[in-house]
């Protein structure tokens, strides 16, 4: 009996092993041999370069270039989608008319693939006839016409408003569940103590929220690093790589040059940030955990 | 004039109506202690008084002015909470100072505040500290501290102790009777379903159940003369024996084979229920006593002994309060001695006491 539930136990974790070592341990090992690699993603003889595609990323412009504009894109997709998040939650959680309806329209555009929300937002960006110059015309400026994808100043920052649209539902959903879970003792203390609305979310809710934060902040790290998709859709890094972040550039590098070991390399790199704030996150949640517990 | 006055006081929560009819007044200084089982609406009546629910219909008046509309913050009351309610990202000053902080008084005298209360509670050297550093003493030590440092007038507690172990209740209670004495004429509301809180703390203890008022009286008063069976069994630890008997018109009772006239008088006859505590009753030899009994079970507490007897005329069975070492055992057949100057006649149509106690 024992030992067919010890049987039980390893097949049932085997089959999840494989899965997570054919689709992340194998590819991530190959991408570390690769970076050392001239391979160009087809042919079997490649070289050993050594160091040189990591030589190669310091003497690149527009790595550095991409560096930029992923330190902007995860800044602002950190930024916006929780801001927004948490004000909506807020908005919500008291017992207004409607909050279900619009808890599940604020919701909904989480479900839908970046690629259909790029879609959605390049017409709403669309010079001509999109929803946003049309609001601008009715407004007063019948003239209006400027191409929010296509000018390098505003592409990034467009693209960015789409991505916050799209993941504000996630943090909203957090920090609604986040709002349940106050005990509602403490905001009758600052009912007792006559805490002004904004003093009670100031001073007790966010604070109280940051358990929720911290997995707002995690989750929106993780998507914003991983955020390909709807970039590509929308501008696919241009114009003149305005938008063009690391994740973008390894994949021009990679499947439009055909240089999958500089690409390679490049992940690599991007591999190592992820990781170093993973772990500057991981060493603010224990901090979170000993006062929050 | 009474510092708080609740006069038919009811709430209702959707159809079901909780507190139904609720009158009291409480005096400056007083300590008055609500008790009652699970589900009585004592807890209800304290959120009413704070304002944190508002009354169905009714009036409250603090210092004979009507406040029954008045917000929470602008009662003039404090609220400790079962649940200590400190901020966890707060330290110990500030969570005390939380209040002051809010109202923008000046840092150095928050400070000075803060200091104060925190001597008074012996919280001078935790100040730093943050409440998952303290024990849950030290916590609602905290908790009022942070409602002591407003200089309430009224102060409420909804069973601040539950959370605590045993021995932690006991020094506590000390502690808030302490506090009591120490800040004079601060009127003193406090729930709890431990009525041994109730018994040390209350200068008066008021009994509800079912969202009415039972009954209202001095801890002792309420002991020796309880109005009802539903006082009677409430308060008291083990709870008042029942005896189903007959009284005659001369106020004898008649249960099984004994015939008893209580001391006291009453005015019930007919079917009628005898109220004894078990320490109004002693063991003597079979034959000796007021009637024969047999042992069912013995528990020892040490200083005390706790005996169960039964007997064919006993619904169920009756609790002895006797000394520490006995020499009994189980089945023994002994006789029952009934203290006749401390017996209790109520009419079964009295308020039934708690099925378990």
């Amino acid at each position: 009996m024992e030992s067919q539930n010890r049987l039980w136990r390893v097949l049932l974790l085997a089959l999840p092993i494989l899965v997570f070592s054919v689709l992340v341990i194998w590819p991530l090992l190959s991408s570390f041999y690769y970076s050392f690699t001239n391979w160009n993603g087809f042919n079997r003889d490649y070289e050993f370069l050594g160091l040189r595609n990591f030589a190669k990323i310091w003497t690149d412009r527009l790595f550095f270039n991409a560096i930029v504009n992923t330190t902007i894109w995860m800044a602002a997709a950190l930024v916006l989608p929780t801001l927004t998040g948490l004000f909506l939650a807020l908005l919500l959680d008291r017992q207004v008319r409607g909050a279900r309806i619009f808890k599940t329209v604020f919701y909904l555009p989480i479900c839908l693939s970046a690629i259909v929300v790029g879609q959605i937002w390049i017409w709403i960006y669309q010079p001509d006839w999109g929803l946003l110059n049309t609001f601008v015309k009715l407004a007063g400026n019948p003239d209006f016409n400027y191409a929010w994808l296509a000018r390098p100043d505003s592409a990034l920052f467009a693209v960015i408003v789409a991505w916050s649209w799209q993941q504000t539902g996630l943090s909203m959903v957090i920090y609604l569940a986040g709002l349940t879970s106050i005990p509602s003792e403490m905001l009758e203390v600052c009912e007792i103590e006559g805490a002004t609305a904004w003093q009670r979310i100031r001073r007790v809710v966010i604070p109280l929220l940051t358990p929720s934060t911290v997995v707002v902040v995690a989750l929106s790290m993780i998507n914003s690093l991983k955020g390909f998709d709807i970039l590509y859709i929308m501008t696919g890094g241009g114009p003149f790589n305005s938008s063009d972040t690391l994740a973008m550039h390894m994949y021009n590098e990679s499947f439009k040059k055909y240089l999958m070991g500089y690409g390679s390399a490049i992940s690599v790199v991007l591999f190592l940030i992820a990781l170093t704030i993973i772990g500057v996150y991981f060493r603010q949640l224990r901090k979170v955990d000993e006062i929050y517990g | 004039m009474a510092q708080v006055e609740l006069r038919n006081i009811r709430k209702s929560f959707g159809a079901t109506e909780v507190i139904r009819g609720v009158d009291l007044s409480i005096d400056k200084g007083e300590f008055v202690v609500f008790v009652g089982p699970s589900g009585c609406g004592k807890s209800t009546i304290l959120r009413l008084i704070s304002g944190l629910e508002s009354v169905s219909s009714g009036q409250i008046l603090f210092d004979g002015k009507d406040m029954t509309r008045t917000p929470p913050s602008k009662r003039q009351l404090a609220m400790v909470f079962q649940s200590y309610a400190l901020f966890p990202h707060l330290t110990v000053a500030e969570n005390i100072g939380f209040g002051l902080s809010l109202a923008k008084t000046p840092k150095a005298e928050i400070t000075r505040r803060v200091t104060e209360v925190a001597k008074t509670l012996q919280l001078d050297s935790l100040l730093d500290r943050t409440p998952r550093q303290l024990s849950g003493g030290q916590r609602q030590r905290v908790a009022i501290g942070r409602s002591i440092i407003r200089n309430p007038k009224v102060f409420l507690f909804d069973e601040p102790l539950s959370n605590l172990d045993a021995a932690l209740r006991v020094s506590m209670r000390l502690e808030i009777a302490r506090l009591h004495r120490e800040l004079g004429d601060v009127t003193m509301i406090y729930v709890t379903h431990d009525q041994i809180e109730a018994m040390t703390l209350a200068d008066r203890i008021v009994v509800l159940n079912g969202g009415r008022i039972e009954q209202v009286g001095t801890p002792m008063d309420i002991y020796e003369n309880p109005a009802n069976t539903f006082v009677a069994g409430f308060v008291g630890a083990p709870s008042m024996n029942f005896i189903r008997c007959r009284v005659d018109t001369d106020g004898a009772a008649r249960f099984g084979p004994a015939t008893i006239s209580p001391a006291r008088p009453h005015e019930v006859s007919g079917d009628a229920l005898l109220g004894i505590r078990p320490e109004h009753l002693a063991l003597v030899e079979s034959g000796d006593g007021t009637f024969d009994a047999e042992i069912e079970l013995v528990e020892r507490l040490g200083a005390e002994s706790l005996v169960y007897l039964r007997a064919p005329f006993l619904e169920k069975p009756i609790t002895v309060r006797t000394g520490g070492k006995l020499g009994l055992s189980e089945r023994q057949a002994v006789g029952v001695l009934v203290d006749l100057t401390n017996l209790h006649v109520f009419s079964p149509a009295s308020p039934a006491p708690k099925p378990e106690h």
